[in-house]
């Protein structure tokens, strides 16, 4: 995490309207050097519009975004030999081979890596002569990032890059993208999972609705909103969360996915008071746990809905 | 510059690795070229079958008869009765009917006025106007020969064009013109897929320049517009012997010119369709027409009404410049016209699709 001299992106006040919809309504942020940035959303939070315009293919309406310290408007070719960009679920010429398009591409850009650097570091060796259209999700999302990577960038962004895969081709994504940091190489990414947040990101924000919502680390996000943990167990038509939210030490009583989740500063406190409510009625209450809040809680609290609504 | 021909490379192996592009591509004009020879060299015989009634049955009508069934006459006569011969121009087989009067032998003798009736199909215009001179230039003969004097002046018909031309001479740079046509217009397609799919927006993420992104999707077409000429011309050369004549420089300049034409309409469209399921559809919607209207069949077999909708159509003109320049046929449209309205129509379609082109 070396957060030092000039952020690679730096955005005040971004507005991007489609129509009446304003998919980008005033986002400010800003990602350092080497940091590995997370921006967190449902479908159509502007998430994509945002990453969109960072690298060149939307103008925006209003606002300053920068890149590398070139404006995006004024300076788009000058950014784009210097980055690498992943599309959301992009098909390439579906009959070109990996290599092919690894050569195809570099001829875009003024300087680019030898073909077979890439193919190896992407482990993509077996698939080289392998026509596009022919290679697993895994290995299409590999060579899109293989193909993101052909100019030596010093920022990549990558756009739902595990979005339909695998755990197993999820994982080994997670270790390239950490491979990525520690040559160091700025990343932003987006994503709908909690999990690859956590895992990748040394900062997020929070997006819905155009809006940035909340930006920090995940640490910071959860202690920023919950001083409290939570006990939950599975929902029970005589234990309803209303008649919950007095017990001891409970700020907050909620149901989510079939669980009834009770947020308390006083666990211990909680859990006997709880216990003997439902002995008062007669019920054992199942699958209780206690949790630590997470970066899905923090989400749920900031928009009210779980992100895979 | 590189850069422009390596994209052009990667999209002609895109190109040949597509079996079904490479069909519609290339084997199927060959094989609407083969097939219309096979049809149309059957019936190499250009001559007009005609109905000859003769209800005189004299030595003069008999003359008439032989005359008209000279071997340099183009005509086929079919001798029957006025009754039949109705019925065998209401079934097409016969284009006109041709009626020596009952009195015709007496009225030459008594240098009497008398009239051949001529019934003619309105709807083939042409062949009855072939009928038409034929009797037209007898009947100048007899006038002559009856008046005593002698044909100072006679027409010899020697045919400068059209009459030598056969149906595959007219249907080989027919054919060409439709696969210039078909090529441009189809190419809307693969734009068409690569916006859907992302593609364009991806290499527009890259530093590349759009012209080399279009450029090379021209170079593209034009180089398969060149293999398309090859190869229809050489179907049509060595399978069916069709003579090319014209200038070499004249018939590329024009199959290019046409490439272009049809691919910019092919631009065109492609900036108003979103998916490559609507391109499929609107391609065909676009080409049929096209196709079947603008004068790929002779211009001259079409009902009048059908000809002014050609005369509409840029394929009828590009067609018209493809014959004029290969096997020197019949005008539509002066050369120059021709030149005009394909320029025309390829820079407005060009400014349709540059205004309205959309990359993602």
């Amino acid at each position: 995490m070396a957060q030092t001299n000039e952020p690679v992106i730096s955005v005040t006040n971004l507005c991007k309207c489609y129509g009446d919809v304003k998919a980008v309504d005033g986002v400010s942020f800003t990602v350092g050097r080497g940091e590995v940035f997370g921006m967190l959303g449902p479908n159509g939070a502007g998430k994509t519009t945002t990453i969109e315009i960072l690298e060149g293919l939307r103008k925006p309406d209003s606002g300053d975004a920068s890149v590398l310290g070139m404006d995006v408007t004024r300076h788009a070719d000058s950014i784009k030999q210097r980055i690498g960009v992943q599309l959301q679920s992009v098909a390439l010429f579906p009959r070109l081979t990996v290599t092919e398009l690894l050569d195809l591409f570099g001829t875009f850009f003024a300087h680019h890596v030898p073909t077979n650097q890439l193919i190896s570091d992407l482990d993509l060796g077996e698939r080289a002569h392998a026509r596009s259209m022919n290679l697993s999700g895994g290995q299409q999302q590999r060579l899109s990032i293989a193909l993101a990577l052909v100019n030596d960038p010093e920022l990549v962004f990558l756009d739902e890059p595990t979005t339909g895969l695998d755990p197993a081709a999820r994982r080994s994504l997670w270790e390239l993208v950490k491979r990525l940091q520690a040559e160091g190489k700025s990343v932003m990414l987006t994503t709908h999972y909690m999990e690859e947040a956590t895992e990748l990101c040394d900062r997020v924000a929070i997006m819905d609705h155009g809006h940035i919502l909340e930006i920090g680390t995940v640490q910071e996000l959860i202690r920023r909103r919950f001083k409290e943990r939570a006990v939950f167990f599975d929902s029970s038509a005589t234990l309803p969360a209303e008649t919950l939210a007095h017990l001891g030490g409970v700020t907050r009583a909620s149901q989510e996915n079939g669980q009834t989740v009770l947020y308390s500063t006083d666990i211990p406190g909680t859990i006997g008071a709880l216990l003997a409510a439902a002995d008062e009625r007669g019920v054992e209450p199942h699958g209780l746990g206690i949790r630590q809040a997470t970066l899905e809680d923090v989400f749920l609290d900031l928009t009210g809905r779980a992100l895979r609504d | 510059m590189n850069t422009l021909l390596t994209l052009t490379v990667a999209n002609l192996k895109g190109l040949t690795r597509d079996r079904a592009a490479l069909f519609w591509t290339f084997f199927f004009p060959v094989m609407f070229v083969l097939l219309f020879g096979v049809i149309f060299s059957g019936s190499s015989n250009s001559k007009v079958a005609v109905g000859f009634v003769d209800l005189n049955g004299s030595v003069a009508s008999r003359g008439v008869q032989t005359a008209l069934s000279g071997d340099k006459v183009p005509l086929t006569l079919q001798v029957g009765t006025l009754d039949a011969e109705k019925a065998a121009m209401q079934r097409g087989d016969v284009s006109a009917i041709i009626v020596i009067p009952s009195g015709f032998q007496d009225s030459l003798s008594a240098k009497n006025p008398v009239a051949l009736q001529l019934y003619t199909d309105p709807t083939k215009s042409t062949t009855s106007q072939v009928v038409q001179s034929v009797l037209g230039e007898l009947v100048n003969n007899m006038n002559l020969g009856l008046a005593g004097g002698t044909a100072l002046v006679s027409l010899k018909p020697e045919s400068l064009s059209s009459t030598t031309l056969s149906n595959i001479d007219y249907l080989v740079p027919s054919i060409l013109a439709m696969a210039l046509m078909q090529l441009g217009v189809f190419a809307a397609i693969p734009l068409v897929e690569q916006r859907e799919k992302g593609i364009l927006k991806r290499i527009g993420a890259t530093p590349l320049a759009r012209w080399k992104l279009v450029g090379s999707n021209i170079l593209l077409r034009l180089i398969v517009a060149a293999v398309d000429t090859v190869l229809i011309l050489g179907v049509g050369m060595v399978v069916f012997n069709v003579q090319i004549t014209g200038n070499l420089l004249a018939m590329a300049g024009f199959v290019f010119l046409g490439a272009g034409a049809f691919l910019a309409l092919g631009f065109a469209l492609a900036a108003f369709l979103k998916t490559e399921e609507q391109a499929n559809g609107v391609v065909q919607v676009v080409q049929m027409p096209l196709m079947f209207l603008s004068g790929i069949f002779p211009f001259d077999f079409m009902p009048e009404f059908l000809r002014n909708i050609a005369r509409l159509l840029p394929l009828t003109y590009l067609g018209d410049a493809l014959r004029q320049v290969m096997v020197n046929g019949t005008q539509v449209a002066p050369i120059g016209v021709d030149l005009a309205i394909l320029v025309g129509w390829l820079v407005v379609c060009l400014g349709i699709a540059a205004r309205s082109f959309r990359w993602d």
